[in-house]
């Protein structure tokens, strides 16, 4: 058998698709209105979605093993609003403790879903839909039923959202730091490896000595930590913690940024370039359609048709796939 | 009659007190008897006559859990029920201002309602591959979507001609307490639909959907056919739901029926459906959504925050599902040693 070329392989890929629609949104839009074109508008955008693209690495890893974490935004909401309510009332000054309170309290809530969902087999979407309401709840009752932490107590905290390193913003190094360690983490690391094997055939990964239930268990624990991570940069980057934050998207943004980018609901596909350039389509359209003069109204109607549409798209493609597939074999 | 083995094979069911108590719906009776004295409790104010007059705000959602409970049977989920209760109703009050009769009204809602539903069954059909989860995500978006642009900036719609939906508010006079016509609906409807369930040809298939597809398929049932009439189903239930929504608040804005999918699955989960298919009953369902609209009833007469009803809601949902296989586990794990 002989071994596709790598340049075929790469441009046969998904992700090679998803960048080429990447860039000709990019070019179009540039080419209708130049503001969109230019460095800082690219950092806005993404320090403006740095939340959802965090976020959606983890659920990346969730949906590898064939699972869905709903809960992932009020988790994110109980991180936040504990660190909130301890700047108001706690006397928290320090930035890098407020991180790692807000990624400790999100770590312990990931940690009880995938213990929920690994030790008790729960199906994933019942246990987080639980788990949304509770974490939702816990928010309002941390924030003494609704009570807002605005800027004026936050301190120093919201000048990392606004502060800068080597020329680029903080968030957005985050961004690029979590990418590049989840790249690293997804293709070269034995425990990510296990993650793919456990999403494309759990039995077989059973069978070869993986422990499925542990790596249930780490998957929404990996999902916990990147949302108390995005809990602090959330409060960083809007200088207020609200008890009812992200409450009506919820996690159907991250899911949607997932889905354009390939993973499957199934398990066992999905790439971290994938997640990347899928939530870079879900962020371009908010920022894309006042500049083509397009009402802000008409903003979730067209994610919604994207998302049906590359969906079916992919769907298509398979189907074809598979036709080829089976006639090379009949000759 | 004894069979090849030499046993007996005894094919009627037997049946015992203990049985009928143990069995997950007995439980439930027992969770509604303790919700109520709970709330008698609880609150002051909790009685029959604020109970039914309190109710109808809540028992709107139970026309989306009777048909939601027919999908989770089959093993899918649909999240765009809430988006679907939106547009609805955003459709109920605009052509309620122009002046139409009511029936018009009714009809347009429905209308709008099977088509939404007709789009996901359209969808899930056509591309069987595809999971109902991502389609139905994509659909809430755009019906939402929808509903926002029709809205317009304001965001939101008040029904002007309030002389129809007045209607479907109406309270019959028992003598115990004005019961309002939304809750003989949710019961006759309610046991049609557990009939229909558990006892047609057609609630048999559904449940063979939901066991096993490929099984189901090869013995002769049409699966695109059964899921094509529930999903379109679940659209009617969502226009009928923005119906009574409307009748209780006269209007709709861009958040009407958020988290009304979550709310259904969650009834039904609770009431013993499982969400990977083929088990649970109607009966069960009903049963959990009345405990659960009793709890909201007598916690919001307290004025509990209404986020620490939906943690009790959450936790019990999850305990419903964790419990009963962490005893069979246990039991599994002291059977072998």
């Amino acid at each position: 058998m002989k071994q596709k070329s790598t340049l075929k392989k790469l441009l046969g890929s998904r992700e090679f698709l998803l960048l080429v629609i990447v860039i000709a949104m990019f070019l179009i839009v540039s080419a209708i209105n130049p503001a969109f074109f230019s460095f800082k508008a690219i950092s806005d955008m993404m320090k403006n979605n740095a939340v959802t693209m965090v976020m959606a690495l983890g659920m990346l890893c969730v949906m590898l093993v064939g699972g869905i974490d709903i809960s992932c935004m009020s988790a994110l909401a109980l991180a936040a609003m504990s660190i909130g309510m301890l700047f108001k009332y706690g006397g928290l000054t320090s930035t890098i403790l407020a991180f790692l309170i807000a990624t400790a309290i999100g770590t312990a809530c990931g940690f009880v879903v995938g213990l929920i969902i690994s030790r008790a087999d729960v199906p994933p979407i019942i246990a987080t839909m639980g788990f949304m309401y509770i974490w939702r709840a816990l928010g309002y009752l941390v924030s003494f039923g609704g009570e807002w932490a605005g800027a004026n107590v936050l301190g120093t905290f919201p000048n990392f959202g606004t502060g800068s390193l080597l020329g680029l913003n903080n968030l957005v190094w985050v961004i690029i730091i979590a990418y590049v360690i989840f790249f690293i983490f997804m293709k070269w690391f034995r425990l990510g490896r296990k993650i793919y094997a456990v999403g494309s055939n759990p039995e077989a990964a059973q069978v070869s000595g993986i422990n499925v239930r542990n790596i249930k268990l780490l998957v929404y624990t990996i999902m916990g930590v990147l949302s108390g991570l995005s809990g602090a940069l959330y409060v960083a980057t809007y200088a207020s913690a609200q008890p009812n934050m992200n409450e009506t998207t919820g996690a159907m943004d991250i899911i949607a940024a997932c889905v354009i980018g390939g993973v499957s609901m199934s398990g066992g596909r999905g790439t971290v370039i994938g997640v990347l350039l899928g939530s870079f389509i879900m962020a371009m359209i908010p920022k894309a359609l006042p500049l083509l003069h397009i009402d802000a109204l008409w903003q979730n109607t067209i994610k919604g048709v994207l998302i049906l549409v590359v969906v079916v798209v992919n769907a298509v493609l398979q189907r074809v796939a598979d036709r080829n597939a089976l006639s090379r074999r009949e000759m | 009659m004894a069979g090849k083995s030499g046993r007996t094979i005894n094919n009627v069911p037997e049946s015992s007190v203990k049985r009928m108590i143990l069995s997950w719906e007995g439980i439930l009776v027992l969770v509604l008897i303790g919700v109520n004295i709970f709330c008698a409790f609880f609150s002051d104010v909790y009685n029959v006559a604020n109970l039914l007059r309190q109710m109808p705000y809540y028992l709107a959602e139970m026309f989306l859990m009777i048909i939601m409970a027919f999908i989770l049977v089959m093993g899918e989920i649909d999240i765009s029920v809430g988006a679907t209760v939106c547009l609805c109703a955003t459709v109920s009050c605009i052509v309620c201002n122009t002046g139409a009769p009511f029936i018009v009204v009714i009809l347009a809602t429905l209308v709008t309602g099977t088509l939404c539903g007709a789009l996901n069954a359209l969808i899930l059909t056509i591309f069987t591959e595809l999971p109902p989860m991502i389609v139905t995500l994509a659909t809430q978006i755009i019906f939402r979507g929808i509903a926002e642009i029709v809205l317009g900036s304001g965001g939101s719609i008040s029904a002007s001609n309030t002389q129809g939906f007045k209607i479907l508010s109406t309270k019959i006079n028992l003598g115990f307490g004005k019961v309002p016509i939304i809750l003989f609906l949710v019961l006759i409807i309610g046991i049609i639909f557990a009939v229909i369930l558990g006892k047609s040809t057609f609630g048999r298939r559904v449940y063979a959907v939901g066991t096993n597809r490929l099984a189901a398929h090869y013995s002769g049932i049409h699966v695109q056919k059964i899921r094509f009439i529930i999903y379109t189903m679940m659209g009617t239930a969502a226009a009928i739901c923005a119906l009574f929504y409307v009748s209780s608040s006269y209007g709709a804005n861009t958040t009407t029926g958020n988290g009304y999918e979550m709310d259904a699955i969650a009834m039904a989960v609770f009431g013993g459906i499982s969400s990977t298919g083929g088990k649970g009953n109607l009966a069960g369902g009903i049963l959990s959504a009345f405990a659960i609209v009793c709890l909201r009833v007598g916690l919001g007469q307290k004025n509990v925050h209404a986020q620490v009803v939906l943690l009790i809601v959450g936790a019990l949902l999850v305990a419903a599902v964790a419990l009963p296989n962490i005893i069979g586990s246990l039991r599994r794990a002291v059977k072998k040693s």
